[in-house]
């Protein structure tokens, strides 16, 4: 068994300005030692950007920047003993498959029977053996994708960082890839940096999510905190699928329930009574489509209340249906064959005790 | 067999056939009948300095005489020899040029046009340009040899050194569009595979070599081949600078061809010289393009 080859990476107080545009404001995250970490967020959050500079592709404007102890700002790529998947391969269209993937050893003066042994390895993992003789224009997209994975292999890197590896896959190629990628870490330890923009993708693969908007972290957390326990209406909105939905509910004066526009009250859950909420001001209150049920007390602890359906969308093991509740647009997760029509007026029941309250104005959680 | 074409096909391709026209004519009559009659020619005696001898078919003695013409098979020998230095020396320049351009520079324009204006400038002119520089009193290159403490070369009326310039100025002409080519393919490279290679531990050189180079070679061979067809045609600017001198020295096909045609009149000799130059062009080009069809790399995918 060879040596297990990890790093972890500590990014500390780390801004990227270009030009006159500030993209990453001052980020802060620690990566474990063979921690799988994915950053996510909308285009433009800055996540490629950060991956990029962990890679030494783009100069860090301030901050520092650490792989395994020690800070890498001034090493350049090849230096900072990390491999990265490009999102569209990057794979050198002239060099065979079995070139591709020894590259990086042949630069560092392996020998060509190391190159060749180690090539085979990464290829009999990856399945790919077949192929060493090709020239990437003869490949598939998965397979170019394989390829990409396993020049990074090759390589033996202490970090590996994959940029939207699987966003030029469809559908049906980007489930499978996905787990052979979890199979890989599992496999092999090494630390991962993973940005990607789709959400199913942070929640399947990551030990830790990252999640950034406009430069700055929103939350860095565990899958289950971060759908469970979502830090900022910006991150209930982004993660899940479908995302949360929201309705702004004003508080009673005695701050111990809460009120929708149409009149229905919802009590507010655990802690929040405990004077957490000022009487009279306004929350955002967001649900789990799956803490909107049809039907009179289908949750427990739930309220009922009248909702008009205005779209369903039949996805086969269930229904999703946008509803508007008491002047709220809200999704709900509905059994397969619940006998409803848009336009219906029915009754559900709302997941009151799972309810995530934010403030209007900061869109932070209140912590119950 | 065709398939029968519906009424709304045949009126269509009835059209075609009409728009198409003009230009087939128009081809015919400055392209095809030209070439038509120099062959034709070729095959004639026909000199205007001797209108009383008619223009009578004379089979292939023209052809015949021009095995045996030594002016024909040293100005062949120079056009090689340009062909053999200005080509390579001019897509080499090219290629520092366009990578040059191809640098993120904040104001680009100076680039584009300095590229360009080489480009740009008529043959003759650069001809004569080069020919003040080379003079033997006035012209720059010789005070320059002065200044640093050399003795000054008669550039245009020796036969190497006349050589020498004359291939300075054609690579200097002609480098230029081979860097718009070559920028052109440079540009379609994707940056990712720079950075794929600075991540898999290539210095920029290595990057050149593995990558640059063998992405550029579609582009590298296009411009070798115009550049040879122009290199082949070689005229104005040794025509400009040395006129073929000192004695025949410098001499090109197309300048030979010209002083047979036009100085000394003799059409159907002028001809032949035409054709068998017009032959040893395409060879040359059907080399290379056999080459590209060859090469899987060279393809796109």
């Amino acid at each position: 068994m060879r040596e297990r080859r990890v790093a972890a990476v500590t990014i500390r107080k780390v801004r990227k300005v270009f030009g006159k545009v500030e993209v990453i404001h001052g980020v802060d995250l620690t990566f474990q030692d063979g921690e799988f970490v994915v950053l996510v967020g909308p285009s433009g959050c800055g996540k490629s950007t950060l991956l990029r500079m962990i890679a030494g592709l783009e100069s860090v404007t301030d901050g520092e920047i650490d792989i395994g102890g020690v800070v890498v700002n001034d090493f350049a790529p090849r230096d900072r003993d990390i491999a990265m998947v490009f999102q569209d391969y990057a794979l050198y269209p002239h060099k065979s498959v079995y070139d591709n993937m020894g590259f990086g050893l042949k630069m560092r003066g392996a020998s060509p029977s190391e190159i060749a042994e180690r090539v085979k390895e990464a290829a009999d993992v990856l399945q790919i053996g077949h192929l060493l003789d090709r020239r990437p224009g003869q490949l598939s997209g998965g397979q170019r994708q394989r390829v990409a994975m396993g020049r990074a292999i090759v390589r033996r890197p202490r970090v590996f960082l994959f940029d939207e590896p699987l966003s030029n896959l469809d559908a049906q190629l980007r489930a499978e890839v996905r787990i052979e990628i979890k199979k890989l870490h599992q496999r092999f330890g090494t630390t991962i940096v993973y940005v990607t923009h789709d959400q199913v993708e942070a929640m399947t693969l990551a030990d830790r999510i990252a999640v950034l908007r406009g430069g700055v972290l929103e939350q860095f957390a565990t899958p289950d905190d971060i759908y469970n326990k979502p830090a900022s209406k910006f991150v209930a909105g982004f993660m899940g699928s479908p995302p949360m939905s929201f309705a702004r509910l004003t508080a009673s004066a005695d701050g111990k329930t809460l009120a929708m526009p149409s009149g229905t009250v919802l009590p507010a859950r655990g802690g929040l009574v405990m004077g957490g909420l000022s009487g009279g001001k306004s929350y955002d209150a967001g649900f789990r489509p799956e803490h909107v049920k049809l039907g009179a007390d289908a949750l427990p602890g739930g309220v009922n209340t009248t909702a008009r359906v205005e779209i369903l969308e039949p996805l086969g093991a269930e229904t999703l249906a946008l509803l508007t509740v008491g002047g709220a647009v809200l999704t709900g997760r509905f059994p397969p064959q619940a006998g409803v029509k848009s336009g219906d007026e029915v009754t559900v029941s709302l997941g009151a005790a799972d309810m995530h309250l934010f403030d209007t104005e900061t869109g932070r959680a209140l912590v119950a | 067999m065709t398939a029968k074409l519906s009424s709304l096909e045949r009126s269509e391709r009835r059209l075609g056939i009409a728009l198409l026209a003009p230009a087939f004519a128009l081809l015919a009559g400055v392209v095809l009948y030209p070439i038509y009659n120099l062959i034709r020619m070729s095959f004639s005696e026909n000199k205007l300095t001797e209108p009383w001898l008619a223009k009578p078919w004379i089979g292939f003695e023209n052809y015949a005489k021009a095995m045996g013409d030594e002016r024909l098979w040293e100005a062949t020998w120079h056009t090689l020899l340009y062909v053999i230095v200005t080509v390579p020396g001019a897509v080499a320049l090219g290629l520092g040029l366009a990578l040059l351009a191809n640098q993120p520079f904040r104001v680009k324009w100076p680039v584009r046009l300095g590229l360009l204006l080489p480009w740009a400038l008529p043959l003759v002119f650069a001809g004569l340009i080069f020919r003040w520089f080379f003079e033997y009193q006035q012209g720059l290159v010789n005070n320059a040899l002065i200044w640093i403490g050399l003795s000054p070369v008669n550039w245009l009326t020796q036969e190497g050194p006349a050589f020498f310039a004359i291939c300075v100025a054609i690579i200097w002409k002609t480098s230029s569009f081979a860097a718009l080519v070559l920028l052109a393919g440079l540009q379609t490279i994707p940056k990712s595979l720079y950075e794929a290679a600075e991540v898999d531990g290539a210095s920029k050189w290595q990057q050149f070599w593995e990558i640059t180079l063998p992405m550029l070679k579609p582009a590298i061979i296009v411009a070798l081949i115009f550049r040879t067809i122009t290199a082949i045609q070689t005229f104005d600017i040794p025509k400009a600078m040395t006129d073929g001198g000192p004695g025949n020295a410098t001499e090109t096909l197309a300048m030979y061809i010209h002083k047979t045609t036009i100085d000394s009149l003799d059409f159907g000799y002028g001809s032949t010289l035409a054709v068998l130059m017009f032959i040893a062009s395409a060879i040359l080009t059907s080399i290379y393009l056999r080459h590209t069809r060859r090469d899987p790399s060279a393809g796109r995918h």
